[in-house]
């Protein structure tokens, strides 16, 4: 499958980027933020961690600009950038991290509506779910799953073969089911 | 199930199978029970995966504003050529071509220093340099043992000839050593301006 290519406007904004100017690299933000910003939730399960790491994975982008080249896509390069960022923010704090779900697990007494009660259960189940998956699992889940990357893309962004994101893709995927199989089967019968 | 079948249907699943593949899968499920359910299974986990809902983040403008801030002054960018340029290339080039120099120029240095003290060039030796070399400490020693000690002066001679070759020999290696550390500095610069680094890796299964 072919790769997205870096639009003429994007590979404009590159390269006044590469020369230091920041309204340009602001404006490559602007663009991809929304992105980066979801895949690095997804790795981490927190929304403090997540903010942290997208910071933190913007400003390497902007230190290692000038060695990019602007032959692949900028998106691929950021969203690899922002996986290690999310990988190491969450090595430095995974205290803080197990502290945010606990308070995302508590009931909130003004939320009243079960069915509120329920969602709200469910995301956090599914955090954890994803939370509990191997590192390496876990980025080609979230890169596939809310980044929209083909499995080319993802093998590009992690540097491994594309049988290599098929397995872990694969082993992703069963062990939620394994997780969530209760939540599962609710969901089945909903739609029947 | 095989863990092959497995793969394959979540390939189908998200639409990356082609031709023949995709033919072979669609031809699969449409008599295997087991496959079908499979593939149900996997389409909820992937549905309740999208399904999830999304936490409020800061707005764009404002993560832009402060990002922007926090930026650090980049300025190895523009002193040294970018990696992989042509430019960046000249560089080891360039080293290497300079230790061809030095090599060649101390090695015909002490091949007329050794023709020199063998009288294999003859009356050249006046306009090469004026005989051979002398060391500081010769010199002196020279001039304080001299017409004391007449059989004294073969073995002076000898030191100094050992003398000259050693300094010589510490000339060279000390320019291989500075050409040695340039070309390091070069590879550091290289291989810290690659870019990020690949993900670090565990096995996933």
């Amino acid at each position: 499958m072919a790769q997205p290519q870096t639009s003429d406007t994007e590979t404009s904004l590159i390269e006044q980027a590469q020369n230091g100017d920041r309204n340009a690299f602001g404006e490559l933000v602007r663009r991809h933020y929304q992105g980066v910003v979801l895949v690095v939730y997804r790795m981490c399960g927190d929304t403090g961690l997540a903010e942290d790491a997208t910071q933190e994975a913007f400003i390497r982008a902007w230190v290692n600009l000038p060695s990019y080249q602007p032959k692949g896509c900028l998106r691929n390069w950021l969203y690899r950038i922002a996986v290690n960022a999310a990988m190491d923010v969450l090595r430095r704090k995974p205290e803080e991290a197990l502290e945010d779900e606990e308070v995302l697990m508590m009931p909130d007494q003004a939320a009243g509506p079960e069915t509120v009660l329920i969602e709200k259960e469910r995301a956090t189940l599914l955090r954890q779910a994803i939370k509990s998956l191997p590192e390496a699992a876990r980025s080609v889940l979230v890169l596939r799953e809310y980044g929209g990357l083909s499995y080319q893309e993802i093998a590009s962004v992690l540097d491994v073969p594309v049988g290599t994101v098929m397995s872990r893709l694969n082993y992703a995927r069963n062990r939620l089911r394994e997780i969530l199989k209760g939540y599962l089967v609710n969901t089945e019968s909903e739609h029947a | 199930m095989h863990e092959k079948t497995c793969t394959l249907l979540n390939a189908y699943l998200d639409g990356e199978l082609h031709e023949q593949r995709l033919r072979e899968m669609e031809t699969h499920l449409a008599s295997c029970a087991a496959c079908q359910n499979e593939l149900r299974e996997l389409r909820l986990v992937s549905d309740l995966l999208q399904a999830d809902t999304v936490p409020v983040f800061t707005p764009t403008e404002r993560f832009v504003s402060q990002l922007t801030l926090s930026l650090p002054r980049r300025t190895l960018g523009k002193q040294l050529p970018k990696p992989n340029s042509p430019a960046w290339w000249l560089v080891p080039v360039g080293l290497l071509g300079a230790w061809f120099f030095v090599q060649t120029v101390f090695t015909l240095t002490d091949l007329v220093s050794a023709a020199n003290l063998t009288g294999l060039l003859g009356h050249a030796s006046g306009w090469l340099g004026g005989g051979a070399q002398e060391s500081i400490w010769f010199s002196t020693a020279t001039s304080l043992f001299s017409g004391q000690e007449a059989g004294a002066q073969p073995t002076l001679s000898l030191l100094n000839n050992v003398s000259v070759f050693g300094a010589n020999l510490l000339s060279g290696f000390l320019w291989q050593a500075v050409i040695v550390l340039l070309y390091w500095a070069w590879l550091s610069i290289w291989w810290l301006g690659r870019g990020p680094r690949p993900m670090e890796m565990r096995n996933a299964s």
